[in-house]
């Protein structure tokens, strides 16, 4: 029972010596606390002591160090390394030239220009070889007896091995060309040039292509600046809506070949169509009339199949080239641009051409009911691209029929179904060249056959007619 | 006796807003309240543990993180941010549960051991007044609900499917329930003296006579007691067998991660907490000023208030004083002592702490008898 007793007193006194003790520690000065922040703080590097007087010995194999300056290129360090791990180049000034080097801190003229002096620490073996044949002294072990030529590096770590390849000449240009090194220099950059492009080698490719492009964009415009008109001619006109549509279906009707009289006429109708008219167009549009006048391009006045041909190929060229997601830029609302630009990317992933492509895009804008007589025209510039040449050949006009009514008067069809598909066959009758009764004729079919056909789209047509 | 609960309904009362809704308020705003002591407790806590640790065996803990910018002195405050850091590190942690674990139980336990500690706050005075529902047994529903978590390291252990876990928390629950029997014993000490089960009437009565801990030896004696056993009670070092890293990896919590495992050790704070305020509570006068005691000769010359210190708002300060000098204390037992044998364990709690106890309880009985006897 006496044990029993003793034991509890044992521990309640073990207890509070423990405590105690563990108290003593908490309130322990910083300078007993044995935790070193290492990165702020850091250990003394040992004195290496291997019991000689000579304090030469007592060298601690850190990282190698080069006084460059004092470094007269003598390759003896390079010779005597059992690793290699030391690359130097010099260069010789050519014979007759005078160049001062300067001299070393050992009072030794200095010759040539040390170009490189790179050591590999990382294969580096720390064996202090290198430092005893150096004439001028300049190449030593940092820290211990040199501490006071170069302060220890404690610990030379790297994220890259390329990072413990010290380099420790610097030429500048400048000391190249003294010593008549520009080819040096020269070769330096290409190299350096090299790496960069190796960095970024589809960059390169990229760019070749870029400027293919440039050349052959700039052979259509000199072809384009060759006929003698511009779209400069549109500069004056301060609407800027209305000089993308001039512009557009300028580009279109030039592309077509027309002569000048339906390109005016052409550019007339689209700007009548846009409802853009305006004196500045107008006189622009007198301007091209009379541009014909002045200069008459003879092949056009004698149309041969073979030039034709070669118009239409050329054509095709252009329309395939040139009708591109960059054309659809001349819409003005982003809302239907975007319709616009994702149906033509649509299309163009299943390879159709430009008219299938034009008659996605106008699908699209018609189901989200963003179709306007802007666009309208717009698209069917494009379409002149590649339908108008081949139709010039038989001689057929190109200006688009001016005696077919205006697409706005099929907005007031109420139901938005009927609207669309009257629009569409309007469309297509606007291309085919058809007459104001034809298009009417195909839109009640149309609008029959579907079933929505009503009184008041009859009354609209008959009103039309 | 007010309560949060009942002032929050009061002070609505006359306003016209839906009784459903200030239901939802009265229920809401004290949780919020417990649910950020729970989680501030646990941040200052594992800094203050990580810190007192470092400096207990001349380290120097975390220096390196501190809040925008601000890395504060050299020595304590060095690593201010580092509790910051670690909790978004554990929130951002995958969820990981075994594949042979059952799943709902897993996933049930931490929540299980969290609203043990959780409902306990609720019958916990901060101050004079300041409860959130006042009950006439709180001595006994705390002691209640701070045996909760045993169900919930049960389930936790179990439904691991891990044999570390099964051992420690079968380790945790022959321990927690021994230990709660010396915990019992102590605290029914100053109900015997006071005649009061409710917490507001055993500080009242050391406000009328003096702290429980002077009122005699064997209240000394029964303090003692209390404390080493809550120590047990909370599976702290020197009584961490159920997760004794070096035998059992981490006992119950093995198999959990990120936000579950967050939980345990929320409540393991939380359960610190509690175990010190109920020590103040009950041993140390609570809310109660330390000068109140005293009987100082100037007192009469300076403003009482100013040495007095005494109210709601200085209550609060008291009771946090004297439970974080108790959690001290606690770290401090961790980080002297090491880790009992299981039987060691059972036999500090049955041989010794039942026994002396009991002792105790007799003791105090006489000694009040003769005190009325005499007096």
């Amino acid at each position: 029972m006496s044990e029993y007793f003793i034991e509890i007193v044992n521990g309640v006194k073990t207890f509070l010596t423990g405590m105690k003790m563990t108290l003593k520690h908490y309130n322990n000065k910083e300078e007993l606390v044995a935790t070193l922040q290492y990165p702020h703080e850091k250990w003394p590097i040992p004195e290496r002591n291997i019991g000689f007087e000579n304090s030469e010995y007592n060298l601690i194999r850190s990282r190698l160090h080069v006084d460059i300056d004092d470094c007269i290129g003598c390759l003896q360090c390079e010779k005597v390394c059992p690793v290699d791990c030391i690359t130097i180049d010099t260069i010789k000034p050519p014979k007759g030239t005078d160049v001062d080097f300067g001299m070393t801190s050992l009072d030794t003229q200095k010759k040539m220009l040390v170009t490189r002096f790179s050591i590999d620490m990382s294969e580096c073996m720390y064996c202090n070889l290198c430092a005893y044949p150096c004439p001028e002294e300049c190449i030593y072990m940092v820290g211990g007896p040199n501490e006071h030529k170069h302060e220890i590096d404690y610990e030379f770590s790297q994220y890259k091995r390329d990072g413990l390849i010290y380099e420790f000449a610097d030429p500048t240009d400048a000391q190249f060309a003294e010593v008549g090194g520009e080819a040096y220099v020269e070769s330096r950059q290409s190299q350096k040039q090299k790496l960069v492009d190796g960095e970024n080698l589809e960059g390169i490719v990229e760019e070749e292509k870029k400027v293919v492009v440039i050349e052959e964009s700039q052979e259509s415009t000199k072809k384009d600046d060759d006929s003698g008109l511009s779209l400069k001619i549109f500069n004056n006109v301060d609407d800027k809506p209305a000089r993308g549509v001039a512009k557009k279906s300028f580009q279109a009707a030039k592309r077509g070949a027309m002569d000048y009289i339906a390109m005016a006429d052409y550019i007339n109708s689209a700007i009548i169509a846009a409802g853009k008219s305006s004196p500045e167009m107008a006189a622009a549009i007198e301007l091209i009339k009379n541009y014909k006048d002045e200069v008459v391009a003879p092949s056009q006045s004698e149309p041969s199949p073979d030039i034709s041909t070669n118009v239409i190929l050329e054509a095709d060229d252009l329309g395939a080239t040139l009708f591109d997601v960059k054309s659809l830029n001349g819409i003005e609302d982003k809302m239907s641009r975007g319709i616009a630009k994702k149906a033509f990317i649509a299309a163009k992933r299943e390879v159709l051409d430009d008219n299938g492509k034009i008659d996605a895009i106008k699908l699209a804008l018609n189901e989200a009911e963003k179709m306007t007589s802007e666009i309208e025209v717009l698209l069917s510039s494009f379409v002149a691209i590649t339908i108008n040449p081949v139709e010039s050949t038989p001689g057929v006009s190109l200006i688009p029929d001016v005696s077919l009514f205006d697409i706005k008067l099929l907005n007031d069809i109420d139901d938005k179904m009927a609207r669309g598909s009257a629009k569409k066959v309007y469309m297509a009758g606007k291309r085919g060249n058809k007459l104001t009764i034809e298009v009417l004729a195909d839109i009640r079919n149309e609008l029959t056959g579907s079933g929505m056909m009503d009184d008041d789209i009859d009354n609209l047509i008959k009103g039309i007619g | 006796m007010t309560s949060i609960v009942k002032s929050i309904v009061g002070s609505f009362e006359s306003l016209p807003i839906d009784p459903f809704l200030l239901a939802i308020l009265a229920i809401l705003v004290p949780g919020i309240i417990i649910f950020l002591i729970m989680a501030v407790n646990a941040l200052i806590a594992v800094y203050f543990e990580r810190k007192i640790s470092a400096f207990m065996q001349d380290r120097l803990g975390p220096m390196e993180v501190g809040i925008f910018g601000f890395k504060g002195g050299k020595k304590f405050w060095g690593g201010i941010g580092q509790t910051f850091a670690d909790a978004i590190k554990l929130l951002s942690k995958e969820d990981i549960i075994p594949n042979d674990a059952d799943r709902f139980l897993m996933m049930m336990a931490p929540f299980i051991i969290f609203t043990g500690a959780f409902l306990t706050f609720i019958g916990l005075p901060m101050s004079d007044s300041l409860v959130i529902s006042n009950f006439n047994i709180g001595i006994f529903y705390i002691i209640a609900m701070s045996s909760v978590g045993v169900i919930g390291i049960i389930l936790a252990g179990w439904s691991s499917n891990n044999k570390w876990s099964l051992y420690g928390a079968m380790r945790a629950a022959a321990q927690m329930i021994s230990y709660e029997i010396p915990i019992a014993l102590s605290l029914i000490l100053v109900v015997l003296v006071s005649g009061h089960l409710d917490i507001h009437g055993i500080v009242q009565w050391q406000a009328d006579n003096r702290w429980f801990i002077l009122h005699s030896p064997f209240a000394a004696l029964g303090f003692v007691i209390y404390f080493v056993s809550v120590v047990a009670e909370t599976n702290r070092t020197p009584f961490d067998i159920p997760e004794a890293e070096s035998e059992l990896v981490a006992g119950w919590m093995t198999e959990y991660s990120g936000f579950r495992w967050a939980l345990f050790f929320l409540s393991e704070y939380a359960n610190m907490l509690i175990v010190a305020f109920v020590a103040s509570i009950v041993f140390l006068g609570g809310w109660l000023s330390p000068f109140q005691m005293i009987d100082l000769p100037y007192i009469d010359i300076l403003p009482e208030s100013w040495l007095i210190l005494d109210g709601v708002v200085f209550g609060i300060f008291w009771m946090f004083v004297k439970a974080i000098i108790l959690i001290f204390c606690m770290m401090w037992f961790r980080w002297t002592f090491p880790r009992l044998r299981v039987d060691q364990l059972m036999y500090v709690c049955w041989k010794i702490f039942i026994p002396f106890a009991l002792a105790n309880v007799i003791l105090i009985s006489i000694w009040e008898l003769i005190r009325m006897w005499i007096f």
